[in-house]
């Protein structure tokens, strides 16, 4: 019940019966750090270094180049579509899940992560066998004259299918913490069920909501395999910035590569800076419902 | 399912869209899958999914998923150890650091792991020069399934050290056990399931991962094709039901490791580690 | 086992935790450090036990300095407030622990630490439950088994933090009789930080009282309620009547009060407080006693075998509490608004 107060209380204060000498500290820390560098810290900064190996002209006329402002434009597009489906269906399905009672819950639970579980290739391979030309609804689909793999709707449909999950386990978690005892309060002051939800709820999952949406969007942005699957890759048309670094990559054209894909890296920052900061309140509020919810009971530890 | 009576409103619109939306996006599309695989007999399916080549990309995926899961348990316990027990500086940026590989687009992540490995980078020429080869072999493969999935065990191992009681170690200590006893007998069995599920989960991740590694292996069949990237071969033949008989197979794996990480939640809870 | 203190000073930053303490535990006794949150009790014990090193000073064990020597060497029992359990180990296998990690050449056999287990068990009465884990026993029962735990590697010193602090009221009283006769049986040099007065003055055989990282008394705890050195002894020992007044040539004017000062003949009209028990107020029917001043009930309260008046003196100022036995409220027979006359039998006055 204590234990996440105790994070921030306790901090590194460490009595000296429970530490190790400081050689062993300098040392294990050296070691930490140095695996973070070689796995994370020299890969991130490869992708600058190399996308300005030919120099900066090269580095702007590869990001303006019009195959690569169609993916900018299609990856947005994706985005746009598949981040507001999934936060929808993410706020929805933590609704029914913490606010009642139900047999089966743990199995809608699994259910919902279950696209995390799945490789990114079988994700885009599925709805080929639901979509494609030889597919379950392909001569539906080929009757009416409706295209969906190879073109944008398939690389739309495999983003919600890969980004499914991210908003609703963010809320679940804060919503199941925080308990219904606020939405009881305003209902019993008269409030409607979406009243309550707009004046009540939502302040209190805010941040969660907010940190559910980055990961989701980044996601949406940086999905390769499931896209790579589906889209055909016909430049302009279904190629999103992940797939145009890809083909620009596989045409050894790597300064132009490299620099598209710092675009993605610098997003892959934005996110991280964003994450920190709405992680830091999230925790916050979850902390709150913590305490909250324990304050008032018997004390004992 | 019933709903208990409950004055919260909107049970059944929520529950509703939720269960339609969860069925239309995430279910229909899988159960196509294994539809998919009875088109063909059972014979058939044995023969793709037992063939040499799709088995040597088993090998291949599970082993070189292994490593890096395992270099992960290691390492990413020693970071979450260094972050949560050391004060450094920089030890907030390395600590947010340490998501780049969820937040940065796979492709990315495995055109950057080939320019460093590749024998004119910066790790793989000197690599190179000891005889090692490290893009375009397994080796590369294992480095890019790391930095993948290195987040998981940091992050399942850091809050849980966080929640430690310092009493417990000074307890020991009172008893007369030594720092290395005290890791073993003490702290390693309270954060054991914690590493475990870190694992599972990274070994999980990398088993199906794509992205990073169709650039640094080389596939080349037999030697350095992982079983996502056999599958994108198929399906680029338009040979659909081999592909999809050897997605069944990885799912099939991916749902026994997802199996064993609940178990080892429940493990944990158990033993009244993780209250 | 003895103990001395010796010129400890301790900072938290800029936060004086403990300010030059010099103490002497003798062996075999049980002492309690008793004070408010903050006082640096906590903080002390720890040192005594190795797991904070002062700023300055020494802690001694029979007179030989532990300085250099870590937690681990000290051979100190350490019960932690909140137990600090192994949570994946049986009850059995906590108790175990501190013989299970000795060196090769030291370590009991297997058998030994057996039955050395199971005695300890025997004697916290929890033989029955050796292979339940931590968090299927009830508070007293864990309590217990972080005593034997620390028990179980024969330390010649014992130091309780809080022992009985995270328990409900009944089982705090049991545990703490039963902690007493414990230590009248084993006679370890035993030290416990408390805040609770009631369970300094009812377990130990001294009392140390800390405030603001200071030692403000040492005694037995008779002496330490009957004689308080400071005034915070007063206030933090049991209820207490504060009068405001001045001293002025050894004679004080607290409240309607005159009485003497001998202590402070040097005092020159200074500011003082006077510091009466209720139950050394003295309530009279009759005005009659030169001393008595007379006084209004506001409200009698019973509190099972006492009873506790509330009176304010006719001249005003913060109402007055007296301490009565059934016995003698009924020979006094005051009802609220009647006026009675009161004395203070045994007032401290202090500058």
């Amino acid at each position: 019940m204590s234990t996440i107060e105790d994070i921030s209380s306790r901090g590194p204060r460490l009595s000296k019966a429970a530490t190790e000498p400081a050689l062993v500290r300098w040392a294990l820390t050296a070691l930490a750090v140095a695996f973070l560098a070689v796995f994370l810290i020299v890969p991130l900064a490869a992708v600058f270094i190399e996308a300005f190996d030919k120099g900066v002209s090269v580095y702007i006329a590869a990001i303006t180049d019009p195959m690569a402002l169609a993916a900018i434009r299609l990856t947005l597009l994706t985005a746009v579509i598949a981040v507001p489906v999934n936060t929808v269906f993410g706020v929805l399905a933590a609704w029914a899940i913490t606010k009642f009672d139900f047999r089966g819950k743990s199995v809608l639970l699994a259910l919902i992560d279950l696209p995390f579980s799945v490789s990114p290739v079988i994700s885009g391979l599925i709805f080929i066998l639901l979509f494609g030309a030889s597919g379950f609804f392909g001569p539906f689909l080929a009757a009416h004259d409706i295209k969906i793999i190879f073109a944008v709707p398939g690389i739309v449909i495999a983003t919600l299918f890969v980004t499914f999950p991210f908003v609703a386990r963010e809320l679940i978690p804060l919503m199941d913490a925080q308990g219904s005892d606020d939405e009881q309060a305003a209902l019993a002051l008269g409030a409607g069920g979406f009243q309550t939800f707009i004046r009540v709820t939502l302040p209190n999952i805010k941040w969660g909501l907010l940190y559910g949406v980055i990961l989701c969007n980044a996601r949406a942005m940086g999905e390769f395999g499931a896209v790579s699957v589906v889209s055909g890759h016909i430049r302009g048309l279904t190629n999103t910035v992940p797939l145009h670094v890809e083909i620009l990559y596989n045409e050894y054209n790597f300064a132009a590569a490299f620099a598209v894909a710092s675009l993605l890296t610098f997003l892959a920052l934005v996110t991280l800076v964003a994450k920190a900061i709405v992680e830091r309140k999230a925790r916050a509020a979850m902390r709150a419902a913590a305490s909250r919810r324990t304050s008032g009971g018997p004390h004992e530890h | 399912m019933a709903s208990r009576r409950s004055i919260i409103p909107g049970f059944n619109i929520t529950m509703g869209l939720t269960l339609s939306y969860l069925a239309a996006m995430v279910l229909l599309p899988l159960a196509a899958l294994f539809v998919k695989t009875t088109t063909s007999t059972w014979q058939e399916f044995l023969q793709t999914v037992t063939s040499a080549r799709v088995v040597a990309s088993y090998r291949l995926s599970f082993l070189a998923a292994f490593a890096a899961a395992s270099i992960n348990a290691v390492f990413g316990f020693l970071v979450a150890w260094v972050l949560v027990r050391y004060n450094f500086p920089g030890k907030r940026i390395i600590d947010g650091l340490v998501d780049l590989p969820f937040a940065l687009p796979t492709a990315v992540a495995g055109i950057s792991l080939t320019a460093v490995y590749a024998p004119s980078g910066l790790f793989g020429k000197p690599l190179a020069a000891l005889g090692i080869k490290s893009a375009f072999s397994p080796l590369g493969v294992v480095i890019a399934l790391t930095f993948i999935s290195l987040p998981f065990v940091v992050r399942t191992v850091q809050p849980i050290l966080q929640n430690l009681e310092i009493e417990n170690e000074e307890a020991a200590a009172s008893l007369g056990a030594g720092r290395m006893q005290t890791f073993l007998r003490v702290l390693l069995p309270t954060v054991l399931p914690a590493v475990l599920t870190g694992f599972a989960l990274s070994f999980a991740r990398a088993l199906g991962e794509y992205g990073s590694v169709v650039f640094i292996s080389g596939n080349m069949p037999m030697k350095t094709e992982i079983t996502p990237l056999l599958i994108m071969t198929k399906l680029e033949q338009f040979d659909y039901p081999g592909a999809a008989a050897v997605a069944v197979v990885m799912l099939a794996a991916s749902f026994l490791i997802l199996l064993a990480t609940n178990l080892l939640q429940w493990w944990g809870k158990r033993r009244g580690i993780w209250v | 086992m003895s103990i001395e203190v010796r010129n400890i000073t301790k900072r938290f930053g800029d936060f004086a935790a403990l300010r030059d303490i010099n103490l002497q535990f003798s062996t075999g006794e049980l002492v309690a450090l008793l004070g408010p949150s903050g006082c640096g009790k906590t903080t002390l014990l720890r040192i005594i036990a190795g797991l904070e090193f002062p700023e300055t000073g020494d802690v001694l064990f029979d007179g030989k300095s532990a300085a250099e020597r870590t937690v681990r060497q000290r051979r100190v029992g350490f019960v932690f407030q909140h137990y600090a359990l192994f949570r994946h180990m049986s009850v059995f296998e906590n108790v175990a622990f501190g013989l299970r990690v000795r060196p090769r050449k030291f370590r009991p056999s297997n058998a030994e630490i057996r039955d050395k287990v199971n005695t300890l068990l025997k004697l916290i009465q929890m033989e029955h439950l050796a292979r339940h884990y931590p968090a299927q026993l009830s508070g007293g029962q864990r309590q217990r088994v972080a005593l034997a735990r620390a028990l179980a590697v024969e330390p010649s010193v014992l130091l309780l933090d809080e022992p009985f602090g995270a328990l409900d009221a009944k089982v705090r009283l049991e545990l703490r009789r039963w902690l007493r006769r414990l230590h009248d049986e084993l006679h370890v040099t035993s030290v416990f930080v408390t805040h609770d007065q009631e369970e300094a003055l009812e377990v130990a055989d001294r009392v140390v009282l800390m405030n603001a990282g200071r030692v403000e008394q040492v005694g037995t705890p008779e002496e330490v309620y009957d004689n308080p050195a400071t005034p915070f002894v007063y206030t933090f020992l049991g209820h207490v009547n504060i009068f405001r007044g001045r001293v002025h040539r050894g004679h004080a004017q607290v409240g309607a009060v005159e009485i003497d000062a001998p202590e402070y003949t040097d005092a020159d009209n200074a500011p003082a407080v006077g510091y009466v028990r209720p139950h050394d107020v003295e309530v009279f029917r009759e005005a009659g006693d030169p001393l008595a001043i007379p006084a209004r009930v506001v409200r009698v309260q019973m509190l099972g075998p006492l009873v506790r008046l509330e009176l304010a003196t006719l001249s005003g100022g913060d109402p007055l509490e007296a301490q009565l036995t059934r016995k003698g409220f009924q020979e006094l027979n005051a009802r609220p608004g009647e006026t009675v006359y009161v004395k203070m039998a045994n007032m401290r006055v202090f500058i």
